[in-house]
């Protein structure tokens, strides 16, 4: 199976619930099932050998099959994912695989067609707000409607990051309102790709550097997470619209050079000197 | 056939091994439970800092006063792993009862093992540091190098410093005597100088301006050359900067001995400091991610004819994008980026730490708990004492860890050593 869908909506958390269900509650400890995180272990030797070795073991306990479950999936290389793809046919006698992976589209094709493909959708706001209710129950805590919708439009339906601003709200207030909700993401977010190109447009190039080298080397921010950023505010900078074309054309140019392995930090200076120049000019 | 001087005058016992007596003290320290039958808890140590600064010296004078033998494997020897275990491997699990034949592994530039794409060399080390039953030394440049993660907690961490110019030059000092030279000050000087704290670029200068005779003049200094990387590179950076063409800029890199992801660190940062205007300076940076994506395709599909669009691309895309030129002059700088990166190595290291805890007991990436969790996590134990001391127990950080998180202790700035020896003490 293929779990696809964006963070936080509950890819990993339903490969546990279901084995689980399956196995018991020693489902790990028994040797039913195995998690592997592709994005710590990317390279072909974890299939080679991890991967392979669970999978080889003849399952026991009476249950037909074990499983191995391999998140963050899209994360693997290349050449890993085609080792893989051997490995699912060798054993599919003894072991079943369930991968997990924000961008489908990462996976190789015959990867993908041995699979059964589950899309999984950003939680409603429904969704997110009962629940967050739930634990603001259990964990007797007041919190305003305001707050939660503030919650919610920060999350952008990933659970995990509404439960994650809620546990730093409650943190420093047991009565929760929008304003301890903002104070938490100042402190989370803190601005800094808005800070990062306003240091640009006022020609503080070098500045802007070291900030994109905190976030990248430092915070270790997905490359494709900060060009992601970036091009959410770039439509609100103080520019022209013609300026602003050049540049969502420059940075999507970037954005395809990084999937081709292109350095992040020298593909993203090019773009921020092109926006400083954009600047100046105007 | 003279002998190599570097060689003849290695030093033979250790009290002839100069400077960093810290980390030549905590060596011994280190040896000395090994003597005593009690292996120390780190059962490796690694001696890190730049080269011709006594490390792997340190070790051959302890095996030459002591009577160890040394088995020696170095970065060419490593990527097989059977080879690896038939030298290692093996030597590491015989513990001679005797006293015979005592034994050190002695493995020189492991930081060249992990510039490797393969890991498994790393892993197989890993295994045997666990399972050694003598001295294991490891030797690098840099130790922060990720891929050296798994082993560096395994290993009693030795810095070694720069070597003093009085230290560099009392040694050249007395070789020049014992090789009965005549040969003034100001060249030794001079030569201690360059050396820039290297000793063993200093005796193998001084070896090369002798050329065998016994007096030695102040011009032969002149003949030296630009042996000197920094010097060659400063030299190929101003070619570059400054070409008319790009037959010119790319002409710069003839015969210099810096390797080419070397030469593309200090454009790219010295870029922003030569080209004072922002449209020149965009163009210029633009040339170079072209360049980059070069590089990539010729790193990934090893496509080596590539490079050839690569180079004049970044050299002379730098020099024509250059229009306008800084009103005074301006000088070429250490890559900030290397800069950046040891700056920030503690701090990395210790988020990477806290990030691989948080993935072990949240089912995620590390680099998903770095970015997801880690901010939340240091909210919650910067605001509330209570609940961070929770999360603290939870996670299982160190002490260093939490005042990291809570936001008590900007970066950690303890030299690595402290606490296994503070650990050691609380044990006895």
């Amino acid at each position: 199976m293929l779990f696809a869908g964006p963070p936080g909506v509950g890819k990993t958390a339903t490969a546990h619930a279901f084995a689980r269900d399956l196995f018991g509650d020693s489902y790990i400890e028994d040797g039913h099932f195995m998690e592997i995180n592709a994005s710590d272990e990317r390279g072909i030797q974890t299939i080679r050998e991890k991967v392979k070795m669970f999978a080889r073991q003849i399952p026991m306990g009476g249950y037909g099959f074990k499983i191995l479950f391999l998140d963050e999936s899209d994360q693997l290389t290349d050449d890993a994912q085609h080792a893989f793809r051997r490995v699912m046919e060798q054993f599919s006698t003894t072991c079943r695989f369930i991968l997990a992976a924000n961008y489908s589209n990462r996976i190789i094709e015959p990867i993908q067609s041995r699979c059964a493909v589950f899309r999984f959708k950003p939680l409603t706001k429904n969704h997110v707000i009962e629940f967050l209710k739930r634990i603001a129950d259990n964990e007797s805590l007041e919190i305003e409607d305001q707050a939660l919708e503030v919650i919610y439009d920060f999350s952008e339906g990933d659970m995990r990051k509404a439960i994650n601003i809620l546990q730093a709200s409650a943190s420093i207030a047991k009565k929760i309102d929008e304003k301890v909700v903002y104070q938490v993401m100042g402190y989370v977010s803190r601005g800094e790709v808005r800070k990062i190109l306003e240091l640009a447009l006022s020609g503080k190039f070098t500045d802007a550097r070291d900030e994109v080298r905190r976030i990248l080397y430092v915070q270790g921010v997905m490359p494709s997470d900060l060009v992601s950023a970036i091009y959410r505010e770039l439509f609100y900078l103080d520019l022209s619209e013609e300026d602003k074309l050049d540049l969502l054309d420059l940075l999507g140019e970037v954005d395809y050079r990084l999937s081709e392995e292109a350095t992040p930090e020298v593909q993203l200076m090019a773009f921020l000197a092109r926006l400083a120049a954009k600047a100046k000019k105007k | 056939m003279p002998e190599i001087w570097v060689e003849k005058y290695r030093p033979k016992r250790v009290a002839e091994v100069l400077g960093n007596k810290q980390s030549v003290q905590a060596f011994l320290e280190w040896i000395r439970k090994w003597e005593l039958g009690k292996p120390p808890e780190k059962k490796a140590a690694l001696l890190y800092g730049p080269a011709g600064v006594g490390k792997t010296s340190l070790v051959l004078a302890y095996a030459n006063e002591h009577g160890y033998d040394v088995v020696e494997v170095n970065a060419s020897d490593w990527r097989n792993e059977a080879r690896m275990k038939s030298i290692v491997g093996e030597s590491s699990l015989q513990a001679t009862l005797d006293g015979s034949t005592k034994k050190i592994i002695l493995i020189d530039e492991v930081d060249g093992v992990a510039g490797r794409e393969d890991a498994g060399g790393i892993a197989a080390l890993k295994k045997i540091i666990d399972e050694t039953r003598i001295p294991l030394v490891l030797v690098a440049n840099n130790p922060w190098d990720p891929k050296l993660a798994p082993i560096r907690d395994r290993c009693l961490m030795l810095e070694f410093r720069r070597l003093r110019k009085s230290e560099v030059l009392a040694r050249l000092k007395y070789i020049a005597k014992a090789e009965g030279i005549q040969v003034s000050d100001a060249v030794l000087e001079k030569l201690a100088e360059r050396s820039e704290g290297d000793l063993r670029s200093a005796i193998n200068d001084f070896q090369a301006i002798t050329g065998g005779r016994k007096v030695v003049d102040e011009s032969v200094i002149a003949a030296l050359g630009t042996r000197n990387r920094v010097k060659q590179i400063f030299e190929a950076l101003r070619m570059i900067f400054n070409a008319k063409s790009i037959r010119a800029a790319r002409a710069a890199l003839e015969g210099l001995e810096v390797d080419l992801d070397s030469v593309y660190t200090w454009l790219v940062d010295n870029a922003p400091l030569q080209i004072p205007d922002p449209n020149d300076l965009a163009d210029a940076l633009e040339a170079l991610a072209r360049a980059d994506v070069y590089l990539s395709r010729v790193n990934k599909k090893q496509e080596w004819k590539l490079i050839r669009y690569a180079v004049p691309i970044m050299t002379g895309g730098v020099a024509v994008s250059r229009r306008h030129k800084p009103s005074g002059f301006v000088k070429f700088a250490f890559p900030s980026k290397i800069r950046f990166m040891q700056k920030t190595s503690k701090e990395r290291e210790m988020r990477k730490s806290i990030a691989s805890k948080i993935a072990a007991k949240l089912h995620l990436s590390t680099s998903k708990a770095m970015t997801q969790m880690l901010p939340y996590i240091s909210f919650i134990m910067t605001h509330n004492e209570e609940s961070g001391r929770a999360l603290a127990k939870y996670f299982e950080f160190t002490p260093s860890e939490v005042a990291y998180l809570s936001g008590k202790e900007k970066i950690e700035v303890k030299a690595a050593k402290t606490p296994s020896r503070r650990r050691r003490k609380t044990r006895a």
